[in-house]
């Protein structure tokens, strides 16, 4: 069996972010990056269900779109234990937007005739949760997305998509298919150290962007820039015993939650 | 008639036969004992302890004859002292009988046991006999009467204590036979230069001289197979620590205190990391399992067992040597618990406290090596987090890296990367550079270098954690990833002096780091300011404050940095009341071994223990040297709600309110 | 211009999000018509076309028969928009609809600039201002982004669809009710909720104890469920519950999208945070910048018992 996992890297999410000199996405300087939370579930379903085939008969690709950087995501992946990594090496991949992202993965993805691709259902930086659906309407497979539950037995794959409120909905459908991943969906292993020496040795095939051919985007971002500060916001700085004394007056003044209090 | 004791008076030299033979069969069984242990301690692994043969023969020579370690509990250790001395005495006694009768009586007719020098012989040995029975009693006492809790008392303590009071009561009784039959009769003035001797013969004096003369040779048999029957028991109980801990003495770690095995992370060919399993120990680890003795004094000093964690130090050794006598292949992770792993905070008191010699700490890391690296496990979700933080921003916290400088914006301080030139460089780390509360002593740590003319450099964002909690967890791998990108920045800089107010920044830099490839002076900032001071470049105004001082594990019990602590802040006026545990015996606050990462879920918090000692001293302040203890202590105030009457400080927050 | 407004039947009943659908028609200024999956019997209140799908036929699940619904009614209505609420439902079947049209989408809209559509990014902490490239674009709606203000009124005049396609070969077996909960939190009043800033799972006694004096409900941020510091029922945000008390008090949370969501509709809201640029100042009432656990001990002390 053929799996897919599709990784994206992104900056950590505490960083504080600066538009870049083009004003359309943030300023790369000082940034930490890391795995894209979601897609960490995603590896690590994908890894589950190799070992569950009995692993010599899965082939597990990484793939991951975007500058040399993220090569460490790659490892990583390789490391929690994907067969083999796809690079598609592209420095503008920050421009490109999810019908072109999801076009690059799909002329990889075409001629190898994987049976099931994971992904995370969105990225932390972008979050348009597009490439997963997208993805599967270029290959022709089926898609399921939120996945808060997974299992695949005599071919058929019972999935849960995570609903409001907290339910779930129980979905059965047939390889191949593309599953988007929710947070949650499983513990990510930590890479244990043989593991991580064994993913040095694992191959990790380099395309150049520009070889699969780039589609034309559908979406342009005009602008990038931090909110303006709708909240009537009151900002309160302070020692602790003011600052609570400050609240329960205005909490007095604003709501009616501490009626009958002195 | 010149004093004198016949030797084999009564029981003839027909003896020397069959005595020598039984002895030689007693020191077979005795050294087929420790072939068979021999050849456990062989399952574990190599390690070099003996090189410098002649340092260590010294040293084991000195801590085993002067009972150094022995003493350092002074009850019951001056009592084992004593029933050591004692017994050495006596069996020098032995050794000058087989030296006159076997070699200088017969090869050169030549006898020494006679006149003055037996007289003080008989005395010396009565005495040591006696002073041995009355150890022997406060050992029995102690064990079976008082029973202290967390002893373990078992049919080898039985055996053990009872075989050696049989020994010496039967010495006693034979001499007293022996006397009753000739001095008593003939010398009296002899006899009382063997007072005990002389008394155990008045109880036989109504004896008729056939009685005395049978008992006598049964008494000697029965003295002599009891004996020898010791020796051939010593492997097999606990009396085997006569040859295991001087032995472990010779092999102790001459090494710098808290040195630890960088493993090769590329060698291509190793499968396993870390202590999973029996074989995966140093021959080292197995022998101090079976050196150990039971004291339980490792335990009595661990922070994390007075406050009810799974875990106690002897437990861990015992457990391990169960495992190593089942078997190379037993998994020693799951005999003692990861639960008992994890509690542990590297703070050495238990090794420190040995006196055995063996070496706990090690060993605990060895097997967190091997859950962290071959497992990927955790001590906890938070342990997972931090981690994961460290991978990516290089602090535990989960901050920017990016803001790790932010801490000295404002302040008289280079960034080497825009101005190379700097005194020293400062090592914030993690604490300093994020921590509300640390952020403060490292301020004021760079108010007294400004004051001093002292140009500091820091390395700013490109500074990352040094990596000891992690490591001390287990995780090697992410260690020697965050050592090597601070090394490489370090080595970039040409200033080789680097002061950091962490003890635990200090002791990896300054020490596990060369393993890596940094070798630059690294010093803890109480000792620099200390130099500081006693060179005349800073002075500071005494203004009077009542404080005690809790010394960090890795200050005084790793490093040595005692005196220059107390040095500083007495002439910054402070007047110092002690706690009881203090320098290197000193009660760890909680936070080492990676813990102040993790969350202490079980028992009381080790720092509201280190507090109530605090507040048992009286004085409103506590002054520490270390991020985590400063943290710690600060917690501990506060779960011990005591806020308005102690108060937790650093040394450098101290001296900069009075610069001169 | 024209929208076709996707509404969502969502287990018998209408979602009340679909009310924020017209309320951005409006605000675009564009004719909207509407298609639904769902019954006869019920149907959104507008005055416009309704193209319907019979939820029997194309099941409660089926993004392929579902599709096929929506891509009839764009044939017949030739909108310029077809726009989504950001749902569990909408980012599903959005997608797969924009591909087989071979036009833009544009995801979870949280606001209108100048005829562009303002989106989040950087998990809710930055803005992009987008512009579709394609004449036709599929549009989702963040929830809670265009409240629809009074009541809508109107009888829709219904177009009957039926798929002609066998669908997705996807079945859909049922759902899983989410754990049982001991609270109520859509009808609290009053909502303290924990985030992460908390610390750890021995602080949240001390959040639940500020609840208690405020005579409300304890809450909680999805990564504190995750971490099993609370219970699953506890949750506020997109999955969780969606609230609206009369106050709510957010401590330690950042304001990750997908718990602004849940609590943004909330009367007043008071945010505890170290961090001043936290997502969460958007929509605090009271920003208090601090460490949370101190300040909730100095707020509890100030409550009485």
């Amino acid at each position: 069996m053929k799996i897919l996992v599709c990784v994206k890297q992104v900056p950590d999410m505490a960083s504080k972010f600066k538009p870049n000199a083009a004003n359309v996405w943030f300023d790369e300087t000082d940034l930490a990056f890391r795995m894209n939370e979601y897609d960490e579930y995603a590896v690590e379903e994908a890894i589950r269900l190799k070992e569950q085939l009995d692993s010599g008969s899965a082939d597990l690709v990484v793939l991951s779109i975007g500058p040399s950087r993220v090569v460490e995501a790659v490892k990583k992946a390789l490391a929690m234990g994907c067969d083999r990594g796809v690079h598609i090496r592209d420095d503008e991949s920050y421009l490109k937007d999810p019908w072109q992202i999801a076009s690059l993965v799909a002329a990889y993805a075409k001629g190898e005739h994987f049976d099931i691709v994971f992904t995370g259902m969105q990225s932390l930086d972008r979050g348009s949760a597009q490439v997963g659906p997208t993805l599967a309407e270029a290959l022709g497979y089926s898609c399921v997305t939120t996945v808060i539950g997974f299992s695949l037995e005599g071919g058929v794959i019972t999935a849960k998509r995570e609903l409001e409120g907290g339910a779930k909905g129980v979905i059965r459908l047939k390889l191949p298919a593309v599953i988007t991943c929710q947070l949650g969906l499983n513990t990510p292993r930590y890479p244990t150290l043989p593991n991580i020496m064994k993913a040095r040795k694992k191959e990790i095939a380099v395309f150049e962007v520009a070889e699969l051919g780039v589609e034309n985007p559908r979406t342009v971002t005009e602008r990038f820039f931090a909110p303006v500060k709708k909240g009537c916001g009151l900002v309160l700085e302070g020692e602790a015993a003011a600052l609570a004394g400050k609240v329960v007056e205005i909490l007095k003044q604003s709501t009616i939650v501490l009626r009958g209090q002195p | 008639m010149e004093a004198a004791r016949e030797i084999y008076w009564n029981v003839g030299h027909g003896v020397i036969l069959p005595m020598y033979f039984f002895a030689a069969g007693a020191a077979a069984v005795c050294l087929y004992g420790f072939a068979r242990r021999i050849r456990v301690y062989g399952l574990g692994g190599p390690l070099d302890r003996s090189s410098n043969p002649f340092l260590r023969l010294r040293l084991a020579a000195a801590w085993a004859f002067a009972q150094v370690k022995v003493l350092r509990a002074a009850f019951p250790g001056i009592f084992h002292a004593a029933f050591f001395w004692f017994f050495l005495l006596l069996f020098a006694g032995t050794l000058l009988i087989v030296a006159q009768v076997d070699f200088t009586l017969p090869l050169f007719g030549f006898s020494f046991l006679k006149g003055a020098f037996y007289k003080g012989y008989s005395l010396t040995l009565d005495l040591a006999g006696l002073g041995a029975i009355a150890a022997l009693l406060v050992f029995f006492a102690r064990r079976f009467i008082a029973r202290p809790e967390g002893l373990e008392t078992s049919w080898d303590d039985y055996l053990v204590h009872g075989l050696l009071l049989l020994i010496l009561i039967t010495g006693f009784w034979i001499e007293g036979a022996r006397m009753a039959a000739t001095e008593m009769k003939g010398d009296v003035a002899l006899a009382r230069f063997s007072p005990v001797g002389m008394a155990a013969a008045g109880f036989l004096a109504s004896w008729q001289e056939g009685a005395l003369l049978s008992s006598h040779k049964v008494l000697w048999w029965s003295h002599l197979l009891l004996a020898l029957g010791l020796i051939a028991l010593i492997p097999f109980t606990r009396l085997r620590h006569l040859f295991l801990v001087p032995a472990n003495y010779f092999f102790a770690s001459l090494e710098p205190k808290g040195a630890l095995k960088t493993l090769n992370l590329s060698d291509e060919n190793a499968q396993s990391f870390g202590a999973g399993k029996v074989k995966d120990l140093t021959w080292k680890d197995i022998f101090d399992s079976d050196a150990c003795v039971s004291c339980k004094r490792c335990q009595d000093e661990c922070p994390a067992y007075a406050t009810g964690k799974p875990l106690s130090p002897m437990q861990v050794v015992h457990k391990l040597k169960d495992c190593a006598f089942s078997g190379p292949e037993t998994d020693i992770v799951a005999a003692v618990t990861d639960a008992a792993l994890w509690a542990c905070t590297t703070c050495g008191a238990c090794q420190e406290t040995c006196p055995a010699g063996v070496e706990h700490v090690g060993k605990i890391i060895e097997m967190r090596r091997n859950m962290t690296l071959m497992k990927g496990e955790f001590a906890g979700a938070e342990g997972r987090s931090a981690a994961s933080s460290l991978e990516v921003n290089k602090n535990p916290f989960g901050l920017p890296y990016a803001e790790r400088a932010d801490w000295a914006a404002g302040l008289d301080v280079r960034i080497l990367a825009e101005h190379a030139e700097a005194d020293i460089i400062y090592f914030a780390g993690c604490y300093a550079s994020f921590d509300r509360r640390n952020r403060i002593v490292a301020q004021k740590f760079i108010e007294i270098c400004n004051h001093s003319g002292i140009r500091v450099g820091i390395l700013g964002k490109e500074e990352k954690c040094c990596g000891e909690p992690v490591r001390k967890l287990g995780n090697e791998y992410l260690y020697q990833e965050l050592a090597a990108e601070n090394i490489r920045a370090l080595n970039g800089y040409k200033v080789s002096r680097i002061v950091t107010a962490c003890p635990h920044c200090r002791h990896t830099l300054g020490l596990h780091y060369r393993d890596l490839g940094l070798n630059a002076e690294v010093v803890h900032h109480s000792v620099f300011v200390n130099d500081l001071l006693k060179s005349g470049r800073l002075k500071t105004r005494a203004e009077r404050f009542d404080f005690t001082y809790h010394d960090s594990c890795y200050l005084s019990r790793y490093s040595g940095t005692v005196e220059e602590p107390r040095e500083v802040l007495k002439a910054a006026g402070g007047v110092l009341a002690e706690m009881r545990k203090n320098k290197t015996e000193s009660f760890c606050c909680g936070g080492g071994g990676g813990r102040v990462l993790l969350e202490e879920k079980e028992g009381r918090k080790i720092c509201a223990e280190r507090i109530k000692m605090a507040q048992a001293t009286g004085m409103p302040l506590v002054v520490s040297n270390c991020p985590f203890c400063l943290t710690m202590l600060e917690d501990g105030i506060k779960t011990s709600n005591c806020e308005e009457k102690l108060q937790a400080r650093d040394l450098a927050e101290i001296v900069a309110e009075r610069l001169a | 211009m024209k929208a076709l407004l996707v509404f969502e039947y969502r287990r018998g009943k209408l979602t009340e999000a679909n009310l924020e659908l017209l309320s951005f028609a409006s605000g675009l200024g564009a004719q909207r018509s509407g298609v639904l999956v769902g019954e006869e019997a019920l149907l959104p209140a507008f005055e416009g076309r309704l193209y319907l799908g019979d939820i029997a036929k194309c099941k409660e699940y089926d993004p392929e028969l579902h599709a096929e619904i929506v891509l009839q009614a764009t044939q017949q209505e030739n909108p310029d928009y077809i726009v989504f609420i950001h749902s569990s439902y909408g980012w599903d079947l959005a997608p797969r609809v924009a591909a087989k049209l071979k036009i833009a989408q544009v995801s979870e809209i949280t606001g209108l600039s100048d005829g562009k559509f303002e989106v989040g990014c950087c998990n809710g902490k930055m803005r992009r201002l987008v512009r579709p490239g394609t004449p036709k674009a599929v549009l989702t709606l963040q929830e809670g982004a265009f409240p629809f203000a009074g009541k809508s009124e109107g009888t829709p005049e219904v177009e009957t669809l039926v798929p002609a396609g066998t669908g997705s070969g996807l079945e859909f077996a049922g759902y899983e009710e989410a754990e049982k909960r001991g609270i109520d939190l859509a009808n609290a009043e009053v909502i303290v909720s924990a985030g992460r800033g908390v610390g750890k799972k021995e602080n949240i006694p001390a959040i639940a104890e500020l609840a208690r004096r405020l005579k409300g409900e304890l809450g909680a941020s999805r990564p504190v469920v995750d971490a099993g510091w609370v219970e699953h029922y506890r949750q506020v945000g997109a999955t969780g519950q969606v609230v609206s008390p009369k106050l709510y008090v957010a401590c330690g949370i950042s304001g990750a999208m997908q718990h602004l969501i849940g609590m943004r509709n909330s009367e007043f809201i008071v945010a505890v945070n170290k961090d001043k640029d936290a997502p969460i100042s958007e929509v605090a009432d009271v920003m208090v910048i601090a460490d949370v656990m101190p300040f909730v001990a100095a707020l509890t002390e100030k409550l009485r018992k």
